[in-house]
């Protein structure tokens, strides 16, 4: 199966690599713990990849990015969950965010916004735009360079489940 | 979140390099203070090296942008050369943005710069000869290895592994706990990888990396090897100031290395002799030093290693079948009088003459009284603990 077809895939066969929990205080305590956690996971995942440090340096790239977003965009209480699994050369980050109705509206807005056509010029002009950073760079960022697909799904209570999959070797 | 960034007044070089992924841009005073500093006072072409920047997150790289962007409009006349690097799998796709900025701006992925004769070794040419030259010198260098260190159970670090057949070898006789095997050549890498499977071997990493700027952490290896290759770099310096690096203290660095001009054989001594003298010459044009073996200890200690071995030994034409040393020689004829000599531009009379001494190279190798010999130079530091 190819790795497109696994992205679309929803009954594909993910086997999991990597689980955690922790209060999303505790997260959002720190910055440097979007870089840590990304470098940890991304070490863990990447030795039986073809070429391991290459594939730990774009996958903790991508996934830095997600941290980062979600690390800007969530609400106090409840955890973040980072889940990661593997159907074959894709890597699947399933990481669930405690959001509010605002926040659940810029994840679903920010997750639309990356089925139009022109979403490679819309990465461009926000990262060359002056004035303030648009939240949702990170994800516009692996939607674009990294050719993830990803997708919003409800997570416990009113979690956001955000999914991203990455098939790195192929990107 | 640890970068360094440095001005080059000489090169007109901004160099950026480590993990940027600050949280808000006003963590970046420093970047700024020192870009717009440079971009003050150069003329001409700013080079912007990102080569060693392994991560960027996107408010640095906005940042970073704007900061370009701001140059281009106060300096139209200035260029930016931004210089990514292969290696960091992001960095030239994310580079190439700034491209959009200016037609002032360009991007390149410049890895080559640092190896000016790579370009000849880089093509799987090379791989018939590495193979036959690793079974030739394992004969030996099984017995070396464990006098300068290496023992069963260590982390062991391969650099330039080339086609990864002394790491398949270390892997097979050394049993180590960890085996990276790390080369800047994709085919190389490849045939690795198709070797290794070939023979059931899933305990080495074999990875696509610069000797000069490893994507590896300090301290991680008990004992790191680099066969043949500091000779092929033109600043040795640098890849083992790497090694140094990546060697756990108390560990210890291994390195191998020939003298070309050293090469001998009888009968025809002569012609043999005038050959690998202008061997040497010809690796110095394309600024690579194969005869680089016996100055490994002043490399050694200028790098800050202590404790350093060093021994040679030559491999000859009575180690196994004289046929795999011709072999080898006759390798070594096509690509350095072939390939290489053209590229210098190099007369047809000298090629003649060239070809000749590695032809009687062979004659002595295979002559039944004769004698052939490849000397190789061997050493090997300790990281202060």
């Amino acid at each position: 199966m190819s790795a497109d077809a696994r992205m679309r895939d929803g009954g594909a066969d993910f086997k999991p690599l990597f689980e955690m929990a922790l209060g999303v205080e505790a997260f959002a305590s720190n910055w440097a713990h979007c870089d840590k956690i990304a470098t940890y996971v991304a070490r863990l995942v990447s030795h039986n990849r073809t070429d391991s440090l290459l594939y730990a340096n774009l996958f903790s790239s991508a996934l830095n990015e997600l941290l980062e977003t979600a690390f800007r965009a969530h609400r106090g209480g409840g955890e973040l969950a980072c889940h990661v699994s593997r159907s074959g050369p894709v890597d699947r980050i399933e990481l669930t965010i405690p959001c509010d109705e605002v926040l659940r509206g810029f994840y679903t807005r920010a997750i639309e916004e990356l089925s139009g056509d022109d979403v490679s010029e819309r990465y461009v002009a926000a990262l060359l735009a002056d004035g303030a950073l648009d939240p949702g760079i990170g994800l516009l960022e692996l939607a674009v360079d990294y050719k993830a697909r990803l997708s919003l799904e409800p997570g416990d209570g009113d979690a956001v489940r955000l999914v991203a999959d990455l098939a790195l070797e192929e990107a | 979140m640890s970068f360094t960034i440095r001005y080059d007044d000489n090169n007109q070089e901004l160099m950026v390099a480590g993990s940027m992924s600050p949280q808000s841009a006003g963590e970046l005073g420093e970047l700024r203070k020192i870009f717009e500093k440079s971009a003050r006072t150069v003329n001409g072409t700013l080079y912007l090296n990102v080569k060693r920047l392994i991560r960027l997150n996107n408010i640095a790289f906005h940042e970073l942008a704007g900061l370009v962007a701001r140059t281009c409009q106060e300096k139209p006349e200035l260029k930016i050369s931004v210089v990514t690097s292969s290696v960091v799998g992001w960095s030239a796709r994310k580079f190439s943005k700034l491209a959009r900025i200016s037609p002032n701006i360009s991007v390149e992925q410049y890895d080559k710069q640092f190896y000016p004769g790579q370009d000849v070794l880089e093509d799987g040419g090379f791989i018939p000869i590495l193979r036959t030259q690793t079974k030739m010198t394992w004969r030996h260098e099984r017995e070396i290895l464990p006098r300068h260190g290496l023992k069963p159970g260590m982390a062991v670090a391969d650099v330039c592994c080339g086609i990864g057949d002394f790491a398949a070898l270390i892997y097979k006789e050394f049993t180590p706990s960890r085996l990276i095997a790390i080369d800047h050549a994709k085919p190389s890498l490849a045939y690795a990888r198709k070797v290794a499977a070939d023979f059931g071997i899933k305990g080495i990493e074999y990875v696509y990396g610069d000797a000069s700027q490893l994507l590896l952490d300090d301290n991680q290896f008990d004992f790191v090897t680099c066969r043949h290759s500091l000779q092929v770099f033109d600043r040795p310096e640098l890849i083992l100031k790497e090694l140094f690096r990546i060697c756990k203290p108390g560990g210890r660095v291994y390195i191998s290395n020939e003298k070309n001009s050293h090469c001998l054989g009888e009968p025809r001594a002569e012609s043999i002799q005038w050959t690998y003298t202008e061997v040497a010459k010809l690796w110095d044009h394309f600024k690579m030093d194969i005869e680089l073996g016996p100055k490994s200890r002043r490399y050694m200690m200028d790098t800050g290693f202590e404790d350093i071995r060093m021994e040679s030994f030559m491999v000859t034409n009575l180690d196994g079948d004289p046929q795999d040393f011709a072999d080898v020689i006759q390798a070594w004829e096509d690509v350095y009088a072939g390939k290489m000599a053209a590229e210098r531009g190099d007369s047809e009379e000298f090629i003649k003459k060239f070809r000749q001494g590695f032809q009687d190279h062979i004659f002595a190798a295979l002559h039944p009284k004769g004698y052939a010999g490849w000397p190789i130079w061997v050493a090997s530091g300790r990281k202060p603990a």
